[in-house]
């Protein structure tokens, strides 16, 4: 841009940022969700395991049925703290709760911007980047190597233990910090009698609704909470599990 | 079980599958778009600095930030990895994982899509073709955020108004009565197992009550993050304990 207007000119390298991002935001986070989608189609067409489509549309409606309205709450909960850019990071390099949010917010901190203005979106963005990369280089380093390799040194009979009780080891533990963390006793009280009906009474009754039976107790335990939500006080945003 | 599995669907060697080679390719594939974003984002952020009132050195101290906070929460993501490596393989809990979702939202997809195959994760008819459909569904419900994330961030920044006033009392109830709910039905799910299972939900949601009291009451903040691998662990090792003591529910 050839002008000396300053005015111009910051708004003119602000925009191109904008544009830069956006673009390249799109383009990387298209790219890992073409490359993560890659490798379970690869292992249903070239292993000779006998999956059919009927399979995968019934395990994925079972689980869309749990989580589909996350996919939109998430994306529009945090694009006021996260901002455009930030948008595609997060959602790419995940545990944004646990840990870029706290990155993001410890670096604002550090160089004492606020959030909501552009530098305190520069500081989270360079946060997020900084976080990005030490994540990139423990999971490749301690997963990707120590951990292969410490897999292959336990015996077999401990492994074979560890996977059969490792979903509910974390499903307990996922469930009391949920519940804690949303401080909402209310929907946690209709969440749990709606489950123990459905599992315990509805499903033995009509067992057609075994597979979705997740996506049922999701179901009617929002419509539940929204109906019997108390309407004095507005409750406070919701913190999320990515 | 579904009668068009092959021989070879049915075998329970889920590491043949899981750690095939061109599964670690794309899994490298993804972070190698995670670094060139960085580093496009980062030169972006060191042009744009002055129109955004912030110095080259501000920019590098808020990354240094950024990255040493993270190195805690970072190692947590790693414990449970490694906890879940023999029921995924590694490329597919590196992506996982590690990257686009959480331990708790995967975990959840990949229970959820074994159970529609009769299954259950880990246990003695977690197969081949189980691990393969579970890996589908927990990529495909992986790809709903990232998709939404493409299609609602230039949506949100147009400033559209409508998306943003949603109801906010709607935005706070339904994303916590789903989540809660999924999730209650998950553990409330497990305790129609066997005993060990019963033990393991107890026993690992015990410990995290813990965690979060002691993260409260004391200056003990990091069991906030530490918290969900030192429950995995307790958990487990509780069940080994039992599974090994005669609790061994196999009928």
């Amino acid at each position: 841009m050839a002008t000396a207007d300053t005015a111009a000119t910051t708004s003119g390298s602000l925009a191109e940022f904008d544009r830069t991002t956006s673009r390249w935001g799109q383009a990387t986070m298209g790219a890992a969700l073409l490359l993560s989608l890659a490798a379970p189609i690869y292992l249903v067409l070239t292993t000779d395991l006998g999956i059919t489509a009927g399979m995968i549309w019934t395990a994925y409606l079972a689980v869309a049925a749990a989580f589909f309205v996350l996919w939109f709450v998430e994306p529009i909960t945090y694009y006021p703290v996260l901002g455009p850019a930030a948008m595609y990071q997060a959602f790419m390099i995940g545990n944004i709760a646990n840990k870029l949010l706290p990155s993001a917010l410890v670096a604002q901190a550090t160089i004492g911007a606020k959030a909501g203005t552009k530098r305190g979106e520069f500081s989270a963005l360079m946060a997020i980047c900084g976080a990005a990369m030490v994540h990139v280089l423990s999971m490749i380093f301690f997963v990707g190597i120590l951990g292969t390799w410490l897999v292959s040194i336990i015996p077999t009979d401990i492994v074979d233990v560890a996977r059969l009780y490792i979903f509910p080891s974390i499903i307990g533990a996922v469930l009391v910090q949920l519940i804690v963390t949303m401080r909402q006793p209310r929907v946690t009280v209709i969440a749990v009698v709606v489950a123990v009906l459905v599992l315990f009474v509805l499903v033995p009754a009509v067992p057609a609704l075994a597979k979705p039976a997740t996506g049922v107790v999701v179901l009617i335990t929002a419509v539940l909470a929204w109906f019997l939500r108390s309407r004095g006080k507005t409750a406070a945003p919701t913190t999320l599990v990515n | 079980m579904e009668t068009a599995l092959t021989p070879e669907g049915q075998s329970t060697d889920i590491l043949a599958v899981a750690n095939l080679p061109v599964l670690w390719i794309l899994a490298i594939g993804v972070f190698a778009a995670i670094i060139v974003q960085s580093l496009v984002y980062m030169r972006a952020a060191r042009k744009a600095g002055p129109a955004a009132d912030i110095t080259e050195e501000e920019l590098t101290r808020s990354f240094r930030a950024g990255a040493i906070a993270a190195i805690g929460p970072s190692l947590a993501v790693v414990l449970v990895s490694v906890a879940l490596l023999t029921l995924f393989g590694t490329p597919a809990v590196l992506v996982r994982i590690g990257l686009v979702g959480s331990a708790a939202t995967e975990s959840a997809s990949a229970s959820l899509a074994a159970g529609t195959m009769g299954a259950e994760l880990g246990g003695p008819d977690y197969t081949q073709a189980v691990f393969v459909v579970a890996f589908m569904a927990m990529s495909l419900s992986g790809a709903g955020w990232m998709l939404a994330t493409l299609i609602l961030t230039p949506v949100l920044r147009r400033g559209d108004t409508k998306l943003r006033s949603v109801n906010p009392a709607l935005m706070a109830i339904v994303p916590a009565a789903a989540l809660i709910g999924a999730f209650a039905s998950l553990g409330i799910g497990e305790l129609g197992k066997t005993p060990v299972h019963i033990l393991s939900v107890l026993v690992s949601a015990a410990t995290m009550g813990l965690c979060m009291i002691l993260a409260s009451k004391t200056s003990a903040g990091w069991l906030r993050e530490w918290g969900l691998g030192i429950s995995i662990i307790v958990g487990l090792f509780a069940a080994y304990l039992a599974h090994t003591n005669g609790m061994t529910p196999t009928a």
